[in-house]
């Protein structure tokens, strides 16, 4: 049986393509990601390096790097667990991930907080909290203060499908629309929320029918194709940055992975994980790319043991990072001056 | 120097951090062209301005979750709920949050959530609550309430300029009936210090907010028979000052904590256990708690009368103790 | 390069043990990092288990099949070729991370040590306190003040006879034990004299019948044991030499007596209970040190007091001794003076008595009696020397004070006597 929503129906059609550079980039942040996650998942939570809970993108990559890329550096992104694009394309370090992920005193909440609750002020990557749909009234405040102070600046907020069905998703897109904070939601609808698929999930057909309840445009488009993401998102931003106001981007994917390590997925009927393997991000990139010649077999191979060799030093570094103090417990509450 | 009330001393407060700060603005429901609720922030949209003083649909979670945001950005917020009853919506933002982040990721969360609390306004269930524990039970937040208008200022004001989220219970019985002459220039109340508002020798109540009068006045009685309350308002709940606390205790050795929040899990709980860890040999008598009962606000008067803590309940606790 | 230790994975949060399934590699082979090792199952995922190093599978610790709690070794992989395994395999050797939900069995913390006790005799104190309804505050203030709670019992003024801060403060403030009224034991009736013969009956003057009564009950309350010590008065006889001038020009007469008072009364100082009394159950051990000295007199016996002796020197004594022997040999003598003693000194060898058993003033629980000073010959480091001795009693009540604690404080007169330092 394959799901309906499984056919992806984008409302807007790419009609530019960004440079050659910025393909090339594209790509590689897009196989970093599938790399880091891999050993992640696949292997250091295997050997016991990494403990508790580990929640991959695998199959989403296009969506966090389609739009984060032509971000400004002084632009914030609000992610969400399926997003390490947006943490690799801000500038966060592999190291840092990855020590933030075994716990270490070096990792990016110095042992503080798990897997991808991570964030850095300094990057405007803004840590999410467990409560799903939490982050969206505060992209709306985030946008809200460039606002008030008369910035260009505009913030990018990743979502899942589920967490649309939270209250706080619903109070903060309507403060942002009413509001008109320069905020682009982006929905990262990969049709599964744990065991929990899209028709148990909502009523409506799309998460981007939605955006009318608000006033707001709503787009849907095929968040396996990297360009496709990069159009809609860019131009919702700019449409952010020149003060119309918020819109939602609904990017359709699929969960090619449990929803988290420790889930096998053996929810998902398996002929929707064949579907959706036809249609990896990835290899449809890699595909295209080579076609239009923007880059050969062997620079996608430079690209990939690039990628692996970064990964593998920064797991080295990672490894052997100290584990915090014990009394690191109780520091950090309140502002020590 | 003209007499300014409760709440006109928060509007003051807010005000002048307003004018000298521009990253402090006000949002909620019904503050801007409405002059809020109860017409706290009146005056303040003419003067600052639709971007400073936002009126905001009915989100409490949203209200609470955009003033993170923006807090994280370098604002500083003040953050309106209409009733402290309303603050449930919001608890998730409140304590997952706004509380966390800074232990998380290192990244301080400066606003101000601003909640009339407090009952004795015929107000009801939903419009008289004292919901300060489920915050006080919250590491990460900062929980205060003022009793008197110079407080009420200079307890916005140190709320505002806080590096930490500080939820800022307002009394909304008192907002008209506290009447006191303010000095002059900047002055703020410092978070986590208790003020004796009637020194004494042989009984401390330890209170805060409108039951500090209730005290005040029990002990003008209590002064006819030779009991001498000691009335000590504690101000802020989150810190607390334990060093007042246990100083005023083992001066007079008899204490009793008043509340007007109800008995269990109320702050009165939480002291008594402080006094008895850290002060027990100073005890010439067992720690009384003076509360409402275990059970919602009720509306009519009687009800209500029987609620909320009084005058008589103070004399009646105190005279026991006086004479254990 | 060191052993790397292959561990069970915790697959999952509430995961807390996994099988191991299917080794994939033999103990010997060569393995790569991240190549698959083995598989296991668990209750939420079966699982293939990457290598976490490079080198040789140089041990299998956990036999496919076996169920073991997450973080278990499993495995061991080294640098060199197999080695014959050195420990035998421990399924249980390492310590889980997180515990499988078993209660942990942490003792509650000993609760806190109560402060330890002054040295004071008379272990069941602290019980008795306790038993008397006060408060944590008067308790505190009654052991820092030295005062047994016994002696307000009843006499609290708080709810259901609590003593009350206030009562234990006023209570201080007015400085010791009164004597508790003690009602008369009613004494059980001599049989009636008979005489064959003249007899004179007289009446019984007040004071006698007064020393008769209280003769009778002290030895009817006390458990009176009596000890000797033989002291050698050298030293303060020479003292006494020395001093005598110099007093006699303050006006006052110097005797040998303020000496045994003033030895007394370091030894009171250093012995509290043979300065104390007995109430019921109860030891009321008094702040002041009031000595009394026994007078005879010709209507009588008479004890006034000299109030805080330890706060007298010498010189202060004897002028003491000096104005009370006066007036009470001038009937000159006020109820306060003879009040409110603590301890006793009489002096039977006034009239040439070796030593006497003296009984017990009461309440104290002590009195020193001071035998007639003698020159005799003594044995001093092998050689026979000549020297004024006394013999010293020390009646003293053995519900209170035992042989060992008489003996000490009297050694301790004896050591004060024989080295007298001004």
């Amino acid at each position: 049986m394959v799901n309906p929503h499984t056919l992806a129906r984008p409302s807007i059609e790419r009609s530019s393509l960004p440079p050659n550079e910025t393909q090339i980039k594209m790509l590689y942040y897009m196989k970093l990601t599938r790399e880091l996650e891999d050993r992640i998942e696949r292997k250091l939570y295997k050997q016991g390096k990494i403990v508790g809970g580990v929640y991959v993108g695998r199959g989403q990559e296009a969506i966090a790097v389609g739009s984060c890329i032509d971000l400004r550096d002084d632009d914030a992104v609000c992610p969400s667990h399926r997003d390490m694009g947006a943490f690799l394309i801000r500038g966060m370090s592999l190291r840092t991930i990855l020590a933030q992920y075994m716990g270490r005193k070096t990792g990016a909440t110095g042992g503080k907080d798990a897997n991808m609750h991570m964030g850095s002020l300094e990057h405007d990557l803004i840590a999410f909290v467990s409560m799903l749909g939490d982050n969206v009234p505060v992209a709306a405040g985030i946008g809200l203060s460039f606002k008030m102070r008369g910035q260009d600046r505009v913030v990018v907020c990743f979502f899942g499908e589920g967490a649309t069905s939270r209250g706080d998703w619903h109070e903060g897109v309507n403060m942002a629309a009413v509001l008109k904070c320069p905020v682009v939601y982006v929905c990262n609808n990969n049709q599964y929320a744990y065991s929990t698929p899209l028709e148990r999930q909502m009523a409506v057909e799309n998460v981007a029918d939605r955006a009318e309840a608000y006033g707001i445009p709503g787009e849907i488009v095929d968040g396996n194709d990297v360009f496709a993401v990069w159009y809609a998102v860019r131009r919702a931003i700019e449409r952010a940055r020149a003060g119309a106001g918020p819109a939602l981007i609904e990017c359709k994917t699929f969960r090619m992975t449990g929803h988290s390590a420790h889930d096998d997925a053996g929810y998902v009927p398996t002929e929707l994980f064949e579907y959706w393997k036809e249609r990896d991000p990835i290899r449809r990139l890699e595909r295209e790319l080579i076609e239009r010649n923007v880059i050969t077999a062997a620079g996608i191979d430079e690209i990939q043991n690039g990628v692996k060799a970064e990964i593998d030093e920064a797991i080295r570094l990672a490894e052997s990072d100290p584990y915090p103090d014990p009394e690191d417990c109780l520091r950090g509450v309140y502002f020590e001056g | 120097m003209a007499l300014t009330t409760y709440l006109e001393a928060i509007r003051q407060g807010m005000w002048e951090e307003m004018e000298q700060d521009d990253r402090v603005f006000v949002l909620g429901e019904d503050v801007g062209i409405y002059g809020g609720a109860f017409k706290v922030t009146a005056g303040m949209l003419e003067k600052f301005g639709e971007l400073r003083v936002i009126d905001t649909p009915i989100s409490e979670s949203a209200i609470v979750g955009a003033a993170i945001g923006a807090a994280l950005m370098g604002m500083r917020p003040i953050a309106e709920m209409q009733f402290a009853d309303f603050i449930s919506c919001a608890f998730d933002q409140i304590t997952n949050f706004a509380a966390k982040c800074r232990y998380r990721w290192g990244a301080g969360v400066p606003i101000v959530i601003r909640a009339p609390s407090g009952g004795g306004v015929h107000g009801g269930p939903f419009h008289s609550q004292n919901p300060e524990m489920y915050f006080v039970h919250t590491p990460g937040l900062k929980v205060v309430c003022p009793a008197t208008a110079y407080d009420a200022k200079g307890l916005i004001k140190a709320s505002i300029r806080d590096p930490d989220p500080v939820i800022y219970f307002e009394h909304k019985f008192l907002y008209r009936r506290i009447k006191e002459e303010l000095p002059e220039g900047d002055f703020t109340t410092p978070i986590g210090k208790a003020a004796i508002r009637r020194k004494g020798s042989d009984i401390s109540v330890i209170t805060y907010g409108a039951m500090v009068y209730t005290a005040l006045d029990a002990a003008k009685e209590l002064e006819k028979e030779g009991i001498d309350l000691e009335v000590l308002d504690l101000r802020s709940l989150l810190p607390f000052d334990r060093e007042a606390v246990l100083d005023s205790v083992k001066r007079t050795n008899k204490v009793i904590l008043l509340h007007e929040d109800t008995r269990i899990g109320g702050f009165a709980g939480e002291l008594a256990a402080v006094i008895s860890e850290e002060a027990f040999e100073y005890l010439d008598g067992p720690i009384r708690r003076i509360t409402a009962p275990d059970t919602p606000v009720p509306y009519s008067p009687p009800l209500e009368g029987f609620f909320l803590p009084k005058t008589s309940d103070v004399i009646r606790v105190a005279r026991e103790l006086y004479a254990y | 390069m060191a052993d790397t230790k292959v561990i069970m994975p915790q697959m999952g949060e509430s995961i807390f043990e996994g099988t191991l399934t299917k080794w994939l590699k033999k103990q010997g082979d060569r393995v790569e990092r991240d190549e698959p090792l083995f598989e296991i199952s668990t209750d939420k995922v079966d699982s293939e288990i990457p290598a976490p190093a490079s080198g040789t599978l140089r041990e299998i610790l956990v036999q496919e099949g076996q169920t073991v709690q997450i973080n278990t070794i499993v495995a061991v992989i080294g640098d060199e070729a197999a080695k014959p395994a050195e420990k035998p395999a421990a399924p249980a050797a390492a310590e889980p991370k997180r515990e499988a939900p078993k209660p942990a069995a942490k003792a509650p913390p000993p609760p806190e040590a109560r402060p330890p006790l002054q040295e004071r005799e008379g272990a069941g104190e602290e019980a008795e306190a306790e038993r008397i309804r006060s408060s944590p505050l008067v308790r505190r203030i009654a052991k820092e003040h030295g005062v047994d709670l016994a002696a307000l019992a009843g006499k609290g003024t708080g709810t259901d006879g609590r003593i009350t801060k206030s009562d234990i403060l006023s209570y201080i403030e007015q400085g010791g034990v009164r004597a508790p009224e003690r009602p008369a034991a009613p004494a059980a009736a001599p049989p009636p004299v008979t005489f064959a013969g003249d007899v004179e009956r007289r009446p019984m003057s007040a004071m006698r019948k007064s020393i008769a009564e209280h003769m009778v009950m002290s030895r009817r309350t006390s458990a009176h044991v009596t000890t000797f010590f033989e002291v050698d008065c050298s030293r303060i006889y020479q003292a006494r030499e020395k001093h005598k001038p110099e007093f006699e020009r303050s006006g006052v007469r110097l005797t040998i007596t303020p000496f045994f008072v003033q030895a007394a009364v370091r030894a009171l100082q250093k012995f509290p209970i043979v300065n104390s009394s007995v109430d019921g159950d109860t030891i009321v051990y008094k702040k002041a040190i009031n000595i009394g000295i026994a007078v005879h007199l010709e209507w009588g016996l008479i004890v006034p007091v000299i109030k805080n002796a330890d706060e007298k020197s010498l010189l202060g004594l004897a002028r003491a001794m000096n104005d009370l022997g006066e007036r009470a040999r001038n009937k000159k003598l006020s109820p306060d003076d003879v009040k409110d003693g603590t301890f006793t000194i009489t002096n039977p060898g006034q009239y040439g008595s070796l030593t006497g058993a003296p009984i017990i003033n009461q309440p104290q629980v002590a009195i020193m009696g001071m035998g007639g000073i003698k020159k005799r010959a003594v044995v001093i480091d092998d050689a026979i020397a000549i020297r004024p001795m006394i013999i010293l009693s020390l009646s003293f009540d053995h519900r209170v004070i035992d042989g060992a604690v008489a003996d000490q404080f009297m050694a301790e007169v004896q050591r004060q006597l024989e080295n007298w330092e001004d």
